[in-house]
């Protein structure tokens, strides 16, 4: 903290002389030449809005606060539920879990974490509704501490998404709860680096948790997060050398920063499929018809090549590979004739369609839509693109007033529950597709319990409805790109775009 | 004197009334929900409902609005939704940044451009005259993203002198103060130059060289100083401007300032943040406009307010 207000003093009495001294900033004077195994620095490309690990869906919040606090279960990249805080887990039956905890493990302000933890940070997120992950945890019914180390929940409804979930929500120690605003300018967790500062708008600064629970982590002394929203400017900071790795690279910016010495270019399939979807109630979306020509006059394989530059996948079912429910269902075809011949039987002869955007949300998008709109202008279907600010789009398809809407969605958990809970059931549907098919909605409900071949199964046959019926047309699988120093050891391309570096060295 | 000081200061407090009511009915009116840009895409419509209820938004407008001026009398802005934090802390830590830049980039339009205006006046028609006003017409017509992009690439990627973005140290100052006033020196450059030339032709200057009073003397002391009085209003209405107005600078420069948080704020429906940065501008301007025109008396005694 007095690191910060000296910054800000320093600021407004050097700054308004224009004389201000040259005091390294922090995090800065390093970064002209990091030292080997002591620095390591990030820059992400959204700013960080909190240091409540409950109160959040940013992936830039999540890529910061997983240093500082550590979640029940963890998510490799492979997709696997592995432990953290928690040991082992099991259902006990479709509505009980029980959790093991880790013993021996101590908060940054030496406090030990136990069942009380997990307690008080569950009953938390669900109980207090302001919280942005509460509504996630409003199917628990009960949390329980069987001793200190074992903690057994129930659910009011089968929950098999919960260690999916569990692995997005740091612990907190329970003194958090009696001065929680306090605590959030300086909280503790039990990650591998423990907060420092954060200069809002600019960067967050973490220090090596030398009694981190886990043997020889972290690998550098220090982590700087700095935040950088413009990519331009992210990637001109790593080619400078001032910082060791950036996130969301666009593919159009790969070819500059490989052509860079001294920096790679990683790249994997993301947890995110892209899916644009078709308001079901309107016209032209309701007509199945009209979606089967629309889905077979999208030239997919050219937008991937052509305008991703190849960094996307063809899509194959819904859900991405590696996570539960995925299975090959073939790709979609290319049939411009077939589409046009579907549309003359159907009668529809001037069709128009309204495609929605949200501005500048996903790479290249615009570029997307207007190729998208030549080709179905080819099979004699207008398309009024209407790029909109993000907020209003979203009001837009609130109100219906869109026929196919542009995005994507990217599963967070590595779990598909959600997407099929917010998108085919009436409920979560309602006011944004109209969907709405009590065979899918049954299956839903039935895939939410925790055996695994169970959901396997549900999700398939999900899919197959959904890949006959069409009411969405899922144009590829987004690809994950990071930029990072070549002097960087360890670093993982993660498929849910965090920027995680508990293991990360610096050679 | 002291009448229209009085004038002004009521005149200034309707002024702010009527745009914190102007700041407050549009952004309610605008379509866009702030608890779904709060919540991911995947949150159900009870939990947007529940969440707006606990932002106050379910209320009748007026009611809102009533809560709001009270909470602004005794200097509480609101909880900003997207920080969920005090607005009114959210938007004064973004305030050192945002002022260094301002300074430091009305340092530069000053310094730089009346220089220039003086030199390309003095020597009109002469290679100095050409070359400043090519300069000038640049500065005026590159656009900001470019330049400041070119600088970014040119003296952090390439030459390595100077850090390519963020906020801390003079070094980190220089590129975004140089994008951020390339434009207003040129503006002042251009305009001191016309103003000098007009009145370098005037009587009362011939007068002076005629009593043999020095070049320097009679273009710094007797040309310049009427020549500032357009220069003043412009540079006060850069100061606002400066201050609010560098959205595209700071994003260039991932630069922790008041005008991308403002935008950003304007994009996720973070109604406290935009009424707190547009209260605090809007009254920015409104002193800074009353300085000015007090200043004028200072600089030409002719101009007496009653």
């Amino acid at each position: 903290m007095s690191r910060l207000r000296l910054t800000r003093r320093h600021f407004l009495v050097g700054g308004a002389a224009f004389g201000v001294a040259a005091r390294p900033r922090p995090g800065r004077a390093q970064s002209r030449a990091p030292a080997a195994g002591g620095q390591l620095i990030a820059g992400l490309s959204e700013r960080m809005l909190t240091l409540d690990p409950a109160n959040h869906y940013s992936i830039s919040s999540t890529s910061v606060l997983r240093h500082v606090y550590d979640p029940l279960l963890d998510v490799t990249n492979d997709d696997r539920f592995v432990p953290a805080l928690a040991e082992s887990w099991k259902a006990l039956n479709n509505t009980t879990w029980r959790f093991t905890l880790r013993k021996g493990v101590r908060f940054h302000d030496g406090t030990p974490f136990t069942a009380d933890s997990v307690l008080f940070t569950l009953k938390r997120v669900r109980d207090n509704t302001k919280l942005i992950k509460s509504f996630v945890y409003q199917d628990i019914d009960d949390v329980r501490k069987d001793d200190d180390f074992t903690v057994t929940v129930t659910t009011k409804r089968p929950f098999g998404s919960l260690p999916a979930h569990l692995t997005m929500l740091g612990m907190l120690p329970p003194a958090a709860g009696a001065h929680e605003e306090a605590f959030f300018t300086k909280p503790v967790g039990t990650g591998p680096f423990r907060f420092l500062s954060w200069t809002h708008g600019d960067h967050v600064e973490l220090e090596a948790n030398a009694r981190y629970w886990r043997p020889s982590i972290p690998k550098v002394d220090k982590l700087t997060v700095r935040f950088i929203p413009e990519l331009s400017t992210r990637a001109a900071a790593l080619r400078a050398g001032e910082i060791h790795v950036i996130d969301r690279v666009w593919p159009d910016m790969v070819a500059t920063l490989k052509a860079t010495a001294g920096i790679k270019v990683l790249d994997t399939p993301a947890v995110e499929a892209q899916r644009w979807h078709f308001q079901l109630a309107r016209e032209a979306g309701k007509d199945p018809r009209v979606r089967k020509a629309v889905s077979l006059a999208i030239d997919r394989n050219t937008i991937i090549k052509e305008l991703l530059l190849g960094y996307a996948r063809p899509v194959v079912s819904p859900i991405p590979p590696g996570l539960i429910g995925h299975t090959t269902l073939g790709q979609k075809p290319y049939d411009p004739d077939r589409a046009r011949a579907i549309l003359k039987q159907a009668g529809f002869q001037n069709l128009t369609l309204d495609f929605v955007l949200m501005k500048d949300l996903y790479p290249k998008q615009l570029e997307i839509a207007q190729a998208v709109a030549a080709m179905l202008g080819d099979v004699g279907i207008k398309v009024n693109i209407r790029n909109l600010e993000i907020a209003t789009a979203r009001e837009q398809r609130t109100a219906g007033n869109y026929d196919l809407f542009y995005s994507g969605w990217a599963h967070m958990p590595h779990d598909p529950d959600w997407y099929f809970g917010q998108w085919f059931t009436r409920a979560g549907a309602e006011k944004m597709t109209r969907f709405n098919d009590p065979r899918v909605e049954q299956l839903i409900a039935e895939g939410r319990v925790p055996d695994p071949k169970v959901r396997q199964q549900k999700y398939e046959e999900i899919q197959k409805i959904l890949w006959e019926d069409e009411p969405e047309i899922w144009p590829y699988y987004s690809v994950a790109i990071y930029a990072i120093s070549d002097r960087l050891r360890n670093f993982e391309a993660r498929r849910d775009y965090y920027v995680l570096l508990h293991e990360v060295g610096i050679a | 004197m002291r009448a229209y000081l009085l004038r002004r200061l009521w005149q200034s407090a309707v002024t702010l009334v009527g745009v914190s009511i102007l700041v407050f009915v549009i952004l309610r009116v605008v379509p866009g929900d702030p608890a779904k840009m709060l919540l991911p895409e995947g949150a159900p419509p009870s939990a947007v409902e529940e969440l707006n209820r606990h932002l106050g938004l379910r209320e009748p407008l007026w009611v809102q609005y009533e809560i709001f001026l009270r909470s602004v009398v005794r200097g509480d802005f609101g909880q900003s939704f997207q920080y969920r934090a005090p607005a009114l802390r959210v938007v004064i830590e973004r305030v050192p940044a945002t002022i260094a830049l301002a300074v430091a980039a009305m340092a530069l339009t000053v310094v730089v451009g009346v220089s220039l205006g003086v030199l390309t006046a003095v020597r009109q028609g002469t290679p100095w005259d050409y070359g400043g006003t090519v300069l000038a017409v640049l500065g005026q017509s590159l656009p900001n993203f470019w330049l400041g992009i070119m600088l970014v690439l040119l003296f952090g990627v390439t030459l390595r002198w100077l850090p390519t973005s963020g906020f801390g140290g003079w070094a980190s100052l220089v590129l975004p103060s140089v994008t951020l006033a390339a434009f207003p020196t040129a503006l002042v450059a251009r305009l001191t130059r016309a103003s000098l030339l007009e009145i370098l032709g005037q009587e009362y200057i011939r007068t002076g060289r005629a009593k043999g009073l020095g070049e320097r003397r009679v273009v710094l002391r007797h040309a310049l100083r009427n020549a500032t009085i357009p220069l003043l209003t412009v540079l006060g209405l850069q100061i606002g401007t400066l201050l609010g107005g560098a959205v595209i600078t700071e994003s260039i420069f991932a630069w922790p300032g008041m005008g991308k948080l403002v935008v950003d704020a304007i994009f996720f429906r973070d109604f406290p943040v935009v009424q707190t940065i547009l209260i605090l501008s809007a009254t920015i301007f409104v002193v800074i406009n009353l300085l000015v025109d007090l200043l004028y008396t200072v600089l030409d005694p002719r101009i007496r307010y009653g």
